[in-house]
């Protein structure tokens, strides 16, 4: 058997399978050759499994164990569960970080796509190039670095968009960063400063689409919107669900931005707002680690459900 | 030629439909520049105002040169210039963990993604699923292990945990399993090349791309981390960001107990947070190129 | 072929991750946070169990930016006691940085800093407690007893826990009525010396001269100049873990009702007073506004703030109910502790004397109104030498650092941090004050039981 040519069907690039075929039929004859190579992987990856290990996986049990604990060490079951579940910030907090999580999701899957097809489609190249530079900036800008500039943008007083803020009606900061508004607030910010870097992601993912499925589409009579729908979107399947996948790890954690508008507003906005705050309040000031634990695995669990929605309607392990 | 070419061409007839679609275009567009290069300009004049001006002038009225060396001053007066110290530290942690996390994630995606062996699911799926846990659980766990090892205060201890990067692992894993052609490794390899020379050789200038993606956001996360270094490396060994939240702290305007003295006014607390992110910024200006090109499955393609 | 090598390797692995998970548990088993310790408690001099003494050890010390001049004046007068400074953000709005870090020594059996500086000042409500407190007690053989008996009447009282002394105070910040002398005689009023007086000149002003104002309502420490000021049990701790909170008490109630009637007619600000937008609107129309001592550097004599006229403000004192005495509340004021693991306990000591009672720092530096009685005179006198407040200012904060209530406890949670979450929003979004009382009876309450307190 001659060496395979190149596939170039058009799924080859995104989420089809038909070169597992190909792979199969090519090992055989090969065996030995893909034996060395499945015992070199092992060496590939020991130095990551080493971290992995040590900073994700250890971390992570020694999480779940003491969430079955007393502060004496002792066995105590699901006691540390009920307790969390029943303190009077937990449901607020979950319901806070819920919200948050639906409207930036939301936002991020709908806007983000859209803009990385806009952008995608335009046809000047220093345009292009230039749009995605002004949306990519604010992502340099993450964690305490942002809130503290929202900290002024969202002060109808020095804010650079104060006419926004009033048409809203909102005269003061502490009205702007009234409590239902928070979400929406949070949800904003994570935006501004996450959504270039996807944006960017996106654009790179509809480059590898190939211009001879663009061409076909487009001498079918097909226009912008109907590419868009039916040859873009699937193709970036896998992406907007890794997108999701990720945004939702991320938002579930929720913390420094609550944390430092926390500070900056005295409390107005509460220092148990969110949940990855309520672990910090159970760890460090309740001195409670095996609460501060259980609410993390109730947490991990409430994210890995909905994430496992994700990966598995977005097909995020097939491999190409 | 490429796909955006084709948008180009000429139309036969300009339908009120199609013109409706390019103004839409064209509102969306302007609206997202707005909303994401405002905040930013708005930061850029902050920093030459003076507290007064910050307050009475419109938000896009310049200040002085004057003001902003004065506010300058005041950053660089705080503390002895303790900021240049986090900056420092910021770049130390950084740089040190992605050269640790190149070295170990670029292997292991290839390996995830054109291995074959036992356990690549299970790493898969726990690379996954970490990344899924908050982060404030691990932050006590890994402080104990590196306060077992009596590293707390030293660099190690902000470096090693920043080198865990599994997020880049999956981008290389993806990377490599839409853009590198096992038939071309298994070329190689029945010439007769060894694993490690097929790596180097094939994949690895292949990969140049996605090194330079993993690389940038690995250097970006690791500069933004705030919750494992406020605890790992206190005080003057604090990064940048550790060290922005305590000059909040000495806001007047966010804690009255630091009025009157050492204070920091509000336009400084700006040239701090610009400051804060502009080696990032710099190091996104230089890998724009890579940027873009890092997910364009390249391998397969012209 | 390969099976069986693949998985003995994954044996191998698993088996050693296995081993790493128990070596590691067995590693974190072993440090549960309690300090080797060398002397009894009962036979030390000091009256705690301390760990090993090393004379020249250097001190480690935390500050926040403020207090970086006490550290620095400290260091030219004794140059040579070895002091490494670290600063911090000082705990400031509850951020909890302080207990947070202590926290993480504990578990790591190691590292604590020798003397601490903390902008809040219920500090000590935790520091004290624990298998393996934080904080040395300083009265039980530490300290002299004629040291500790120098501060203000009354400034030591947030640091006593079950009747041992914890730390030290670095400022008093009872609360007063500040007033603008000016406008007063301007428009003829007299100053109030009762909350019934205080409301009424309040109802006058807004009719007679609209947008003036005699108070603040939007700061996270409202409730400590108004309602400790107005004796209401809201903060009653019984002892180190009973807590109670009665916002029925007529104290409180009436005091809602003042604020209320005072909000309805638009006489008091509902900014926080360092927000760029309470200068933007009550700049030269602040007629009185009730509040800490330190609103001296912090607000008056600030260019950045209010910036009043030299000779236009003065002080009075506490505002009193009808018939009763007058009571001040009371808004900060930093202490500072030193740690039971510390190396060198002389040095330590040292430093605290100094830092809260020497010239060198409280008299010519610090900016607020010093703890210790005879610096505390020595900083009035320089401000009535410079002259910027009118009145008898010195007897006026004199006579109020003695009156602090102290029907209102320092408990381990932050009161500040519930008034903001539960009340500033809601007054804000114009609800009364008095529909919010039992809420934010239960939202203390509630803080309480979740910081071990069992409500009484």
């Amino acid at each position: 058997m001659t060496a395979p040519a190149l596939d170039d069907s058009p799924s080859a690039a995104a989420a089809g399978s038909p070169r597992e075929g190909r792979r199969q039929r090519a090992a055989t004859p090969h065996r030995s050759v893909t034996v060395k190579w499945s015992r070199f992987s092992y060496v590939f990856v020991s130095g990551y499994v080493l971290f992995a290990l040590a900073f994700g996986v250890l971390p992570t049990l020694y999480a779940v164990f003491i969430a079955f604990l007393d502060n004496e060490g002792r066995f105590s079951g699901i006691t540390n569960f009920t307790k969390v579940l029943a303190d009077f910030r937990f449901w607020p907090a979950a319901a806070h970080v819920g919200l948050f999580l639906l409207v930036w999701l939301v936002a991020l899957m709908v806007l983000v796509t859209l803009l990385a097809l806009v952008v995608h489609g335009i046809g000047r190249r220093w345009l292009s190039s230039s749009l995605r530079f002004v949306y990519y900036i604010p992502g340099a800008l993450a964690g305490a670095s942002s809130v503290v500039l929202w900290l002024f943008v969202l002060n109808p007083t020095v804010s650079p968009v104060s006419a926004v803020l009033h048409a809203f009606g909102f005269e003061t900061f502490v009205q702007t960063v009234s409590p239902g508004n928070l979400p929406v607030v949070f949800a904003v910010i994570a935006f501004w400063t996450g959504a270039g870097n996807w944006i960017i992601v996106m654009y790179g993912a509809l480059n590898s689409i190939p211009d001879e499925v663009l061409e076909a589409a487009r001498m079918d009579g097909a226009g912008a919107v109907r590419t868009a729908l039916h040859i873009q979107l699937p193709m970036l399947r896998k992406w907007i669900a890794y997108m999701a996948v990720m945004s939702l790890a991320a938002g579930a954690q929720l913390f420094v931005e609550p944390r430092v508008l926390s500070q900056a507003t005295h409390a107005v906005v509460p220092t148990d707002w969110s949940l990855n705050q309520l672990t910090y309040l159970y760890a460090f000031k309740q001195q409670d680690l095996n609460g501060s634990a259980a609410i993390a695995v109730l947490l991990l669990v409430a994210s890995l459900a909905v994430s496992l929605f994700f990966v598995v309607r977005g097909g995020l392990f097939e491999r190409d | 030629m490429s796909a955006t070419d084709l948008r180009t061409r000429p139309r036969r007839e300009q339908t009120p439909g199609a013109w409706l679609g390019r103004a839409t275009v064209v509102v969306i567009t302007v609206f997202f520049v707005l909303f994401f290069a405002v905040p930013i300009v708005w930061l850029l004049i902050a920093t030459g105002k003076s507290p007064h001006a910050l307050i009475t002038t419109g938000p896009f009225a310049l200040g002085s040169l004057g003001d902003l060396s004065a506010n300058w001053e005041a950053l660089v007066r705080f503390q002895d210039g303790i900021v240049f110290q986090w900056l420092g530290n910021s770049l130390l942690y950084s740089v040190g963990a992605l050269v640790i996390t190149l070295i170990t994630t670029i292997p292991a995606g290839y390996a995830l993604a054109l291995g074959n062996f036992r356990g690549r699911k299970v790493l898969l799926t726990t690379t996954l699923v970490v990344m899924l846990i908050p982060n404030t659980a691990l932050v006590l766990p890994i402080f104990l292990e590196m306060s077992a090892i009596n590293l707390i205060g030293n660099p190690l201890a902000a470096i090693l945990p920043f080198s865990f990067f599994p997020f880049g692992v999956y981008l290389t894993y993806i990377y490599f399993s839409t853009s590198v052609p096992r038939d071309l490794l298994n070329a190689a390899r029945i010439d007769g090349c060894g694993e490690l020379a097929v790596f180097a050789r094939i994949a690895m200038p292949l990969a140049l791309p996605v090194i330079a993606l993993v690389g940038f956001f690995s250097f970006v996360a690791n500069w933004n981390n705030f919750f494992l270094p406020f605890l790992t490396v206190p005080g003057r060994a604090a990064p940048i960001q550790v060290g922005l939240t305590e000059l909040l702290g000495s806001v007047p305007a966010f804690n009255p107990t630091s009025a009157g003295v050492t204070a920091i006014e509000l336009p400084t607390l700006a040239v701090a947070t610009l400051l804060s992110v502009t080696p990032v910024l710099l190091v996104f200006l230089f890998s724009q190129r890579f940027l873009v090109a890092g997910l364009t499955a390249g391998g397969t393609k012209e | 072929m390969t099976k069986p090598t693949t998985r003995a390797v994954r044996t191998r692995l698993s088996g050693v991750s296995v081993a790493a998970v128990a070596a590691l548990l067995a590693l974190t088993a072993c440090t549960p946070g309690v300090s080797p310790t060398d002397g009894e408690a009962a036979d030390s001099p000091f009256g705690f169990a301390t760990a090993e003494q090393k004379a020249d050890a250097p001190i480690t010390v935390w500050v926040d930016a403020s207090r970086q001049p006490a550290a620095d004046a400290f260091a030219e007068a004794y140059p040579d006691i070895p002091i490494e400074v670290e600063t911090y953000d000082g705990g400031a709005d509850g951020s909890g940085s302080f207990q947070t870090k202590i926290q993480a020594f504990n578990q790591a059996g190691s590292g604590w800093p020798d003397v601490v500086f903390s902008t809040q000042n219920n500090d000590a409500a935790w520091a004290s407690q624990g298998d393996d407190p934080f904080a040395a007690p300083l009265d039980q053989g530490y300290f002299d007893q004629s040291f500790l008996d120098g501060f203000t009447e009354g400034a030591l009282a947030p640091l006593t826990v079950d009747g041992a002394v914890y730390g030290l105070r670095n400022d008093i910040a009872p609360t007063v009525t500040w007033y603008d002398e000016s406008l007063m005689e301007k428009f003829g009023y007299e100053v109030p010396t009762t909350w019934e007086e205080y409301r009424e000149l309040g109802l006058k002003v807004a009719e007679e001269h609209p947008g003036y104002i005699v108070g603040g309502i939007g700061d996270a420490f409202a409730e400590e100049i108004y309602f400790w000021g107005a004796k209401a049990p809201l903060s009653t701790v019984v002892d180190a873990n009973t807590f109670s909170a009665d916002a029925s008490d007529p104290h409180a109630t009436q005091m809602a009702e003042i604020l209320d009637d005072l909000l309805d007619a638009g006489a008091l600000a509902q900014e926080d007073v360092f927000s760029p937008d309470f200068v933007q609107k009550h700049s030269g129309k602040v007629l009185m506004l009730p509040g800490p001592a330190w609103f001296s550097g912090a607000i008056f004599n600030n260019p950045s703030s209010l910036d009043a006229k030299p000779g236009t403000i003065a002080v009075g004192a506490p505002l009193a109910w009808e018939g009763e005495e007058p009571a001040a509340g009371n808004v900060g004021g930093g202490t500072w502790f030193i740690s039971q693991h510390s190396e060198n306990l002389e040095a330590a000591k040292t430093f605290l004397e100094f830092v809260t009672s020497d010239e060198r720092y409280q008299v010519d530096l610090a900016p607020g109104l010093p703890a210790y009685q005879d610096a505390a005179d020595k900083w009035l006198a320089r401000q009535a030498e410079d002259g910027f407040f009118a009145g008898d200012f010195a007897a006026a904060l004199s006579s109020a650092s003695t009156q602090v209530w102290d029907g209102w406890g320092y408990p381990r949670f932050s009161q500040e941090a519930v008034w903001n979450k539960t009340v500033t929003p809601k007054l804000a979004a114009g609800e009364n004050l008095v529909d919010l009382l039992p809420e934010w009876e239960t939202a203390i309450e509630n803080e309480a039981q979740v910081n071990g307190y069992t409500i009484k």
